[in-house]
């Protein structure tokens, strides 16, 4: 790894001073790069610089370092696609169940639109939470019945329930989320960070994806976890829950170990052959990654085999955990691939999206989520992880604090609602019992502290150590980041 | 030193640029003799001369672009201080504040280099908010180099016309001959323009060419460039035998002409073009957009000039009478993802697709990055944000819908129909019988009308149905619903079948009339609850009319007052619909709407707050001039909304009519509606004013005056012989419609009658419309021709006039980097200011000045195949791709050319070459595309297909933006979610659990293996010579048979003890494997061949 790596082709990252003399030095192959005029975009300055082709090696990513001295060194982040009700789970309005089947004024929308879903129905009626709420913890934090086991940890968490969002619709809503665009084609988070910070294991990816298996609901696309511009190297390898957990990482019936190792014996004789009379790095590279491949196939079966955890540990998770793809089994993974240094673990857990009999279907999900979630931030802080490990359940918007369809007792849906809505985080320097911003009493919009998807990302990649102004590249002749040209960092809830 | 361009004028300066675009084209000559002095693109040797002159383009818009533009740009919008950078005039003046930034040849006050060399964080330039960090010393030096010189500007070069490079005079610099001396080295003889230029500035550094490749390497890379796929070992074997001076030529010659060519080329295109076989987005539905791909693929095997290429897809539809092929082109532009989410916003993603489309044309056409203009002025480039909707102007006149349809399969409107040459007769003859079907009943209805016309005039008798014909007793009446009465379980009797009553939720309540004298109740409708009725469910061929009464509560911007559909968007109205539309009636039957439909809309506005009697009929003939609307009993004046309907009207679900409420439509909110009825057939005015006003007929027939309308009536109800044509008619229409809805459709584009109004939309957000724009090109781009039509087809006659700066540049470079990794511009989707320059400027301006003029001009007329032959039959192109390690180290993305092009194949090549070899290829060209081994890997899984379609070429393999293939997606395929220029090029260690793992490849070895035992009769060296030639497309080297012989050895002897595995192995694949040779030996060969399925010399083009 060499110090020029810097998010800027261009300069060195500290201020060169008048004089440059020092500067000169410095700057060594990059002189004759700069000489054919325009400035070279990053990707080729890595891929000069020797970090194209060994691309699961360790190394510390395109900044070569941090910005500032890092809370976190990896994040978990358990996405509830489809989104989650935060009128029904964390944000407490008992005025909606007070005016339950009045309609929403006016003035309390102010002219936002709604989707094509709802938009057209003649009558909007108020709905209140049928969920019983309560406060827990020291803090005090509101949770509605059916968290149970997230109660028991409110105080390890910092609930952010001013959070908002562009989109109505989920396709834009998610990609927003994971890529801070609505269009497809930009990084995903795990993608900048990889790009940024390199890996940390040898035998391992450092963006991993783990989607709850047989779910319904709103579908997934394999952009939310891709590189966009970023080179393909940077997306995440998705593990699946059945057959092999990376494609084709096992070798094929009638291929044993040994033997794989003779054939790559031999091919490796072939390739230093090749590289006496053809002296490229290519083929270097070519070789080493062999050797990796190698190895990922015994690290990649044994980090997803969790017959080596303890019973209890499984059981605190949940009757799901020794189901493998279920997200209570994903949350021990989670937590097992964190422990070997992935850096960015991203969980997809969907069909939140409830439009129509939103109480039976959110009860199904919070009984899938709930004791694998709390069970995973506890497990971390048992290991001593959670500090260092960033913690995020959330998902791409909230819902509506109206009726979609007919409001009859006991059977309602919610619309999608970008205005407002809840998240979580725990540990990674992010502050405990907290809860950040507020939203009006008909939970409609916000009237402190909102926190802008943009925001998040900056939030989020502070964290880390990374100035989110900092983490760019140049793409199509433009210089592009994660937050765009927005984002500023939530300090309220930073530790 | 001529190196700065001889004409100073500031290429960003709108006013003057056409002017300077003119004088350009008769300077050419001019400006040919100033390049071939040899030092308008050479500029300055960088080795000769310790301290050259600066260059803007080269030394200095780098600087000014990455660091200051941003803020000191082209963008009015973002421009602080007032100081303006990219333009002279702006930067050499005094500012607001007193300083000047820039005063040439005084570098002492120059305030920009006071800026950029400050100490103090508050003052230096750029500032630290940017976080773009301070210039470095050698630029700071380069800037005040460049003030004390005079601080000149040039134009942008990608921006100015192509120059004519005679490369005759870059012969006076002196070669130097490459290291070798051998035969296939250049010398002065064998170099063509392309080395004569690559050569003299290689001189510069010191370097030469390398000598020629070897001819196996040669033969291999040729053959994968032109191909896709390796040359067998007998081509390999031929091509080194023959010793005739011109074999390599005629191996690209026979090369280009083989079908491969297309298939290898088209894969590049569809890359650019977005291509997939599916919409894209969150639901991603399957769509069949492949003929398109068949049709490139020919473009490219039949060589179609790149002029027309380009046109055709950008315009064919707009050509002088366009055909089939022409128009099928332009589904280039709706490649596009579409959306068809419920509840999203149709215009929204109306706007995407537009902006998509014009995206597109700037990296594909012009290598312009448009996206930025699309919320602001560019930052960089001179291109404002009001001429990126001037281009979005162009490609927004179609008559599209945002969104697909989700509950039925209609194919996005506009759309070209494919019909084979049976299909255009049988349609043509069934339309032809649907004329004359139509003709005859117009003879019987003109008898019966007389005979009517008679009886009034007192000429003949009274017909005698008339005499029976009653009031209130109208024929083909099939259900009725007076809404006055809810049955016991809630339901609304047919007064005529009390077995099909309409149901209807408790919320929409029967109300007394008390007004206009009407009696009995109505039904009120919330517009969130429907009336459902059992009837309605119309084929388009057959004639129908609904009658009713309806009390409107207020002006409605839109309320669905009944329809037989699924739902609005999400099935693009299937069906058929009346509407409240802006307080007009509007009546309409519908394919896929707006673009394939018949609807009408009343002039008049529906009067509100009292009862209105209103009627709607069609008569069966899909045409807007069959669709009627009668109010009050009186027809209707009505305005042609569409008259474009060619498919059914059923399906999609929602079979019958509904009346009140439409999913996410908006509904007929406090709606009044009485007296619901439904006929199956279109009856008379004189019926319909019965309905209206009961006893008008019986009146009329006493009167005995309206000749008219008495006999349309007895035509329409009574005559007998209308009645049997009238049948006949139905009979050929629907046997027309099935024909029609046989044949298959696509995508195109298909211009409005009238072009859509285009605006600058502020931010880019589809809802925040500001000024409107007219379509025209950016002023810092050649004017638009005075005599072209302001349309798309003018937009392309502007592109590919032979002196358009971008158009030859930009293909040319993609060519160059399709064949040797990376393009003479790096950045194939960006020749703006932000782009690096390309070393080799002279040679791109040589190639594209030759590409785009024709062939009277001394050009090569757009001739894609010899454009190609061109650069590989260079010697640069012919170099071996190794040069000494320190250019190795120093140029190691190979910008400089001193050595030949090597990098690892794309994605489709490295599976088609496997298959290749290994005897597995099926080369069955187009169609629909197919599921590979991986598709049910895939993160949209589907099941594999079986037999050829598991080895077909990959280009065939189904694309799922949401879920690519997983075997190419991990070479790097991009989702082609949007236009993409470069793959990557990665070399990671997933590729080694797909080449060794995967079912494709496994399959492949094994068979491979067992055809080699049977051919060499298990002769080892036979055997693993071969499978090498094969795979790496040349004989090994003695070392290199030891390693393999050791390798089979080895796999023997492990198979012999675990017999076992190798009757699992050879099972995988749907190849079938045979007793002989044993499951052993072609387990252990299997192994072998597969490790060199893995080798650099397989997967590396060198």
């Amino acid at each position: 790894m060499t110090p020029l790596h810097t998010a800027d082709s261009q300069r060195p990252k500290s201020p060169a001073l008048p004089g440059f003399g020092g500067c000169h030095r410095l700057l060594g192959r990059r002189e004759w790069l700069s000489s054919f005029g325009m400035g070279l975009g990053g990707f080729a300055l890595a891929e000069m610089l020797g970090r194209g082709g060994d691309a699961l090696g360790a190394d510390s990513g395109v900044l070569g370092g941090v910005h500032f001295p890092p809370k976190a060194k990896r994040v978990i982040f358990l996405f509830q696609s489809g989104g989650p009700s935060q009128l029904d789970l964390y944000d407490y309005k008992p005025l909606l169940i007070q005016k339950n089947g009045q309609q929403l004024p006016e003035s309390v929308r102010s002219g936002q639109r709604l989707t094509g879903m709802s938009g057209n129905q003649s009558s909007i009626p108020l709905v209140g939470s049928p969920f019983g709420f309560s406060q827990h913890g020291q803090s005090g934090a509101w949770m509605s019945d059916l968290l149970p086991h997230t109660a028991k940890i409110a105080d390890q968490l910092c609930f952010v329930r001013s959070m908002f969002t562009e989109s109505i619709n989920h396709g834009p809503g998610v990609t927003f989320m994971q890529s801070g665009s609505q269009i497809p084609g930009r990084p995903s988070i795990g993608a900048w960070l990889d790009y940024g910070l390199g890996t940390d294991n040898q035998d391992l990816p450092s963006f991993v994806v783990l989607v709850t298996k047989n779910k319904g609901g709103q579908p997934l696309m394999s952009h939310l976890w891709g590189a966009g511009f970023l080179p393909s190297r940077h997306q995440a390898v998705r593990f699946r829950s059945g057959g092999d957990p990376v494609l084709y990482v096992n070798n094929p019936a009638g291929v044993s170990v040994e033997n794989r190792r003779q054939v790559l014996d031999g091919l490796r004789q072939l390739h230093e052959h090749q590289f006496a009379g053809t002296p490229d790095a290519e083929i270097t590279a070519r070789i080493a990654n062999y050797e990796l491949a190698f190895r990922m196939q015994s690290s990649v079966p044994e980090v997803v085999d969790l017959s080596d955890e303890p019973a209890h540990v499984l059981d605190a998770y949940g009757p799901d955990a020794r189901d493998p793809g279920t997200f209570a089994a994903n949350c021990v993974l989670a937590r097992r691939l964190a422990e070997r240094g992935v850096r960015f673990i991203q969980l997809y857990h969907q069909d939140w999206d409830h439009h129509s009999g939103l109480p039976n279907g959110i009860k199904r999900e919070c009984q899938q989520t709930d004791q694998p979630a709390a069970a995973l931030v506890e497990d971390l802080r048992a290991r001593g992880m959670l500090d260092d490990t960033l913690v995020v359940w959330g998902g791409e918007f909230g819902r509506t604090n109206y009726c979609q369809g007919h409001l009859t007792p006991g059977l309602f849906g919610r619309d999608h609602h970008p205005r407002c809505f809840t998240i979580w985080m725990a540990g990674g320097g992010t502050k405990p019992g907290t809860t950040y911003g507020e939203t009006c009493e008909y939970g409609y919009n916000i009237v402190k502290d909102g926190v802008h998807v943009h925001d998040f990302h900056a939030t989020l990649l502070h964290l880390l150590g990374i100035d989110h102004e900092r983490l760019t590249y140049k793409f199509q002749g433009r210089r592009y980041r994660l937050t765009d040209v927005h984002g500023k960092v939530v300090n309220g809830i930073l530790a | 030193m001529c190196g700065s361009y001889p004409i100073q004028l500031s290429l960003f300066d709108g006013v003057r640029l056409p002017l300077m675009w003119y004088l350009m084209q008769s300077m050419r000559h001019l400006i040919t003799c100033l390049a071939i002095s040899g030092c308008f693109w050479l500029a300055t040797g960088e080795a000769a001369d310790p301290l050259p002159r600066i260059s803007f383009n080269r030394d200095i818009r780098p600087i000014l672009s990455e660091n200051c533009f941003a803020c000191h740009g082209p963008d009015g919008g973002k421009r602080q201080a007032g100081l303006r950078l990219d333009v002279r005039e702006r930067s050499i003046e005094e500012l607001e504040s007193g300083a000047t930034a820039i005063v040439p040849e005084d570098a002492a006050t120059s305030e920009l280099l006071t800026r950029v060399l400050a100490p103090d964080p508050d003052t230096v330039m750029p500032p630290p908010a940017a976080k773009i960090g301070r210039l470095s010393g050698e630029q700071v030096a380069l800037l005040r180099r460049w003030i004390v010189e005079g601080a000149k500007y040039e134009p942008h070069w990608a921006f100015v016309p192509v120059t004519q490079v005679d490369v005759a005079d870059v012969s006076t610099v002196a070669l130097n001959a490459p290291a070798a001396s051998d035969s296939t080295s250049p010398t002065a003889g064998n170099m063509s323009p392309i080395d004569r230029i690559v050569v003299s500035k290689l001189a510069k550094r010191g370097l030469k060419l390398q000598p020629q490749a070897d001819l196996a390497t040669l033969i291999r890379r040729a053959t994968f460039d032109i191909t896709g796929l390796p040359p067998t070992p007998a081509e390999v074997a031929a091509f080194i035998a023959d010793s005739s001076p011109d074999a390599y030529g005629k191996l690209l010659d026979h090369l280009l002409a083989s079908s491969r060519y297309g298939e290898r080329m088209a894969a590049d295109w569809m890359d650019l073009a977005r291509y997939s076989d599916s919409y894209g987005f969150q639901v991603d539905h399957k769509r069949p957009m492949w003929p398109w791909r068949d049709w490139v693929i020919s473009a490219f095997n039949r060589n179609l000039p790149w002029n027309d290429f380009a046109t055709w897809q950008i315009a064919g539809d707009l050509l002088p009478q366009a055909t089939d092929e022409q128009i099928l082109a332009t589904a280039f532009n709706r490649l596009h993802s579409q959306e068809c989410e419920g509840g999203s916003v149709e215009e929204e993603y109306r706007v995407y697709a537009v902006n998509d489309r014009v995206t597109t044309f700037g990296t594909a056409f012009l290598g312009l990055t448009l996206e930025c203009c699309r919320c602001h002025d560019h930052k960089f480039d001179p291109l404002s944000q009001r001429e990126f909707y001037q281009f979005f102007a162009f490609f927004d006149d179609i008559d599209e819908a945002g969104l697909y349809s989700f509950f039925t399969p209609a194919t996005p409107t506009p759309t070209l129909r494919l019909l084979d040459a049976k299909a255009v007769t049988a349609l043509a003859q069934a339309e032809e019988g649907s004329a004359e079907a139509a003709t005859q009943l117009a003879h019987a209805e003109s008898l019966a009308r007389d005979r009517v016309a008679e009886w009034i005039a007192g000429k003949a008798e009274m017909p005698p149905p008339l005499a029976i014909a009653t009031s209130g007793n109208v024929s083909g009446e099939i259900a009725r619903y007076s809404f006055d009465e809810r049955e016991a379980d809630g339901t609304f009797a047919s007064l005529l079948d009390p077995d099909h009553p309409a149901t209807s939720p408790t919320e929409n309540t029967l109300v007394e009339n008390t007004i206009d004298g009407r009696t009995g109740k109505a039904i009120q409708l919330t517009g969130d609850h429907p009336v459902q009725t059992p009837v309605g469910n119309f084929v388009r061929s057959h004639p129908f009319a609904v009658s009713l009464w309806l009390h409107v509560p207020d002006r409605a911007d839109r309320a669905v007052v009944f329809h037989r559909s699924q739902a609005w968007t999400d099935a693009a109205s299937r069906g058929y619909e009346l509407l409240i539309d802006g307080g007009h009636l509007k009546w309409s039957l519908i394919h896929f709407w707006p673009g394939d439909a018949a609807s009408v809309r009343v002039a008049e506005q529906l009067p509100v707050g009292k009862w209105v009697h209103v009627a709607v009929s069609s008569n069966g003939s899909s045409k807007a001039s069959g669709l009627k609307i009668f109010v009050n009993g009186h027809v209707a004046a009505t305005d042609v909304v569409r008259d474009s309907l060619t498919r059914e009207i059923t399906g999609g679900g929602g079979d019958h009519i509904r009346i009140g409420e439409r999913m996410r439509d908006h509904g007929f909110k406090g709606g009044l509606v009485d007296d619901f009825r439904v006929f199956d057939r279109a009856i008379s005015a004189l019926e319909i004013r019965e309905l209206a006003k009961q006893g008008t007929i019986e009146a009329a027939i006493a009167d005995a005056e309206d000749a008219e309308m008495l006999g349309e009536f007895f035509a329409s109800a009574f005559d007998e012989s209308a009645a049997k044509q009238r049948k006949l008619l139905e009979a050929a229409r629907l046997s027309h419609d099935a024909l029609a809805e046989q044949s298959q459709e696509i995508m195109v584009m298909r211009e409005l009658p009238e072009p859509r109004m285009a605006y600058l939309l502020d931010r880019g957000e589809y809802s925040m419309r500001g000024e409107s724009v007219e379509p025209n090109t950016p002023a810092a781009l050649p004017p638009f021709p005075v005599d072209q039509p302001r349309n798309r087809l003018g937009l392309a006659r502007w592109l590919t006039h032979p002196d358009h700066p971008l158009l030859s540049r930009v293909t040319v470079n993609r060519v160059w980097q399709s064949l040797f990794g990376l393009g003479l511009v790096q950045s194939p989707e960006d020749l703006g200011s932000q782009s690096m320059r390309p070393e080799y400027p002279e040679l791109l301006d040589w190639l594209a000045g030759n590409f785009s003029h024709a062939g009277d001009q001394g050009g090569w007329g757009w001739d894609m195949k010899r454009l190609i032959k061109t650069i590989m039959l260079s010697q640069t192109y012919r170099q071996r791709s190794i040069a000494e390690e320190r250019v190795m180290a120093d140029d190691p993305l190979n910008a400089w050319l001193a050595r030949g092009p090597r990098y690892r194949l794309p994605a489709e090549m490295i599976r088609d070459g496997a298959l290749a070899a290994c005897g597995l290829l099926v080369e069955k060209m187009g169609g629909p595309p197919v599921n590979t081994y991986d598709i049910p890997e895939s993160f949209k899984p589907e099941p594999a297909g079986t037999g050829e379609s598991l080895y077909r070429r990959s280009l065939y393999t189904f694309w799922r933006r949401t879920g690519p293939a997983p075997v190419l997606e991990s070479f790097d395929v991009p989702k082609r979610v949007v236009c993409v220029a470069k793959r990557d090029a990665t070399n990671t260690p997933l590729h080694a659990f797909v080449l060794m793992n995967g079912p494709q490849f496994v399959e492949a070895s094994r068979v491979l293996a067992e055809k080699l035992l049977i051919e060499f009769s298990g002769q080892a060296d036979g055997m693993l010579e071969r499978a090498f030639e094969l795979l790496a497309s040349r004989q090994p080297d003695d070392e290199e048979r030891e390693i393999l012989l050791r390798m089979y050895a080895e796999q023997l002897a492990w198979y012999q003890t675990h017999p076992e595995d190798a009757t699992k192995l050879v099972a995988i694949g749907g190849t079938p494997a045979h007793q002989n040779p044993s499951a052993v030996d072609q387990a252990a060969l299997a192994g072998v061949v597969n490790a060199l399925m893995n080798y650099d010399g397989c997967v590396v083009k060198r």
